[in-house]
């Protein structure tokens, strides 16, 4: 379904707003992207986009009823097709004629988005780079998915060290226009939440040149409590990452260490305070513990046997004394991937299923380890973490030849 | 053989590294400022650089910055004494950082993985 009031054909950046029922906060952002462009692209012809899930709330009526210097289009999947990847899957058939310089990705429920973030999005792109992923100023403990799972396997697979892989913004050039409109690897999960590393692995594949664009501000988006609708997020991006592995492995097999992303935005001063965040470890310990407990027989199934054993003297550490291993998480990452690679399509989430209650515990650990630690010291308990990773890459790549 | 660029302004670690880095098989050129660097880089080509964070004319994150603007690819691994430069976000273009030990075994490590991992991606 498509709406395009002005019969937009052609235009050098395209700014794609995805939703599913955003009425409260889309006028917002499109106004905020909207001015961001007219000050720093006068001369362009920008282009915003509502990649929609047909929402019932009014979405599309207060999108097109935002009144914006640069020209609209509302873009629907059919009723029914729900999900974010979904919605940009449409988008990107769509803006291939359109022959955009610079596509930006920017999600609907972001509070305190400045028209600067259009500038340090495109701006890269403009000057050659061919995907960029926003750095946002953020506090220890969120997106931990992140912090914990995707940021060291993506760095530790691919070699490439982009801090927020799956944030939710993006900005890319012509050529991965065209990757993504084509792109042959796609799934459910890839509809929905795994869309954001999807695109970076994809990005990765296609050789150009990454960035990160520092932004000098947290993500205030609409509050969720963190870990309360885990379970289908964890499984669309973990799900997807261990998809992309088969297809990808002639990417990462041959790759030792990573690089360092080219940042920009660097220099700015003007960073802004991160709100404080609070996580009930008791919670999720009793998650991990209960977790654990249940899926025992099916994690024996999945990890070798040195590695059960150590889960099982982790297990019995006991809340005072708990802490997760580094070695033995990247391990433990590294056997469920090779188990994914190996399951049933029906298996497969159960196997995620069964990763979840462990993930748990590697949070509790981390927040355990770094409660009394500035962000700065945390992020370098991440990076050690990450170096773990990469040194014990040569297990995974070993037993994914192997078998 | 490897060619690494060592810019530091103070002498021994100069000669430290430029002695303990021939000794392991690489070609070692020294700069003892940040004067002028970029244009030393392209005389050079080094195939790696390691720069000290506090210069006395310089800073050497903005540096860094210099560099990968100018030589994205090339390996920089920053050597320092202190340890709060990595609250500073242009820290995260390096490669790699030491801290400044008579022990090099670290040092060399780290500039093993970053010319590795040049020749992966290239």
């Amino acid at each position: 379904m498509e709406e395009n009031p002005s019969g937009v054909q052609k235009a050098d950046i395209v700014v794609a707003i995805p939703t599913f029922n955003e009425v409260t906060t889309i006028a917002n952002v499109t106004s905020k992207v909207d001015e961001g462009l007219r000050l720093h692209y006068p001369s362009l012809k920008s282009v915003i986009v509502n990649c929609d899930n047909c929402s019932t709330d009014g979405t599309k009526e207060a999108f097109l009823a935002t009144e914006t210097h640069s020209e609209k289009v509302y873009l629907s999947t059919p009723p029914g097709v729900r999900g974010k990847g979904n919605n940009l899957r449409n988008f990107f058939s769509w803006v291939r004629d359109l022959q955009p310089e610079v596509v930006v990705i920017i999600e609907a429920d972001i509070r305190n988005i400045k028209p600067l973030w259009i500038y340090c999005l495109v701006e890269p792109i403009l000057k050659g780079a061919g995907f960029v992923v926003p750095l946002y100023v953020s506090h220890k403990y969120e997106s931990t998915i992140e912090s914990l799972v995707l940021y060291p396997l993506l760095r530790c697979l691919y070699g490439r060290r982009l801090r927020r892989p799956a944030v939710g913004e993006c900005a890319f050039g012509q050529q991965l226009v065209d990757a993504y409109s084509k792109a042959e690897v796609w799934s459910q999960g890839v509809g929905e939440d795994g869309i954001d590393i999807w695109m970076v692995t994809e990005a990765i594949k296609a050789r150009v040149p990454l960035c990160q664009s520092f932004l000098g501000a947290p993500k205030v988006h609409r509050l969720k409590e963190p870990f309360s609708q885990i379970n289908r997020a964890f499984s669309n991006m973990v799900g997807v990452f261990f998809d992309l592995m088969g297809p990808f492995q002639d990417l990462w097999l041959k790759v030792k260490w990573s690089r360092p992303t080219i940042l920009f935005n660097a220099d700015t001063l003007d960073v802004e305070a991160i709100a404080p965040m609070e996580v009930n470890i008791y919670r999720l310990y009793d998650l991990y513990v209960r977790g654990f407990d249940r899926y025992k027989f099916r994690l024996e199934s999945i990890l070798h046997l040195p590695e059960m054993r150590k889960l099982e003297e982790v297990r019995n550490l006991g809340f005072g004394n708990f802490a997760f291993p580094d070695h033995t998480w990247a391990i433990v990452l590294f056997d469920f991937a090779l188990a994914y690679r190996d399951a049933s399509p029906e298996d497969r989430e159960e196997i995620l299923d069964a990763l979840l209650p462990l993930y748990y515990g590697k949070v509790v650990s981390f927040v355990k380890k770094t409660e009394r630690m500035s962000t700065q010291q945390a992020e370098e308990v991440i990076e050690k973490e990450c170096m773990v990773f990469e040194e014990n890459k040569r297990y995974l790549v070993n037993n994914w030849i192997k078998t | 053989m490897a060619k690494i660029l060592v810019v530091d302004d103070e002498e021994h670690i100069r000669m430290l590294y430029a002695e303990e880095l021939t000794d392991v098989g690489y070609e070692v050129v020294t700069a003892d400022s940040g004067y002028k660097l970029l244009e030393r880089i392209e005389e050079e080509k080094p195939d790696l650089v390691i720069l000290d964070i506090k210069l006395v004319d310089y800073n050497g994150l903005d540096l860094l910055q210099d560099i990968r603007a100018k030589f994205y690819d090339l390996p920089v691994i920053l050597s320092t004494a202190y340890d709060t430069f990595k609250e500073d976000t242009k820290s995260l273009a390096a490669d790699y950082y030491v801290v400044k030990s008579f022990d090099l075994t670290e040092l060399k490590k780290k500039i093993a993985m970053a010319l590795e991992a040049r020749e992966e991606s290239g």
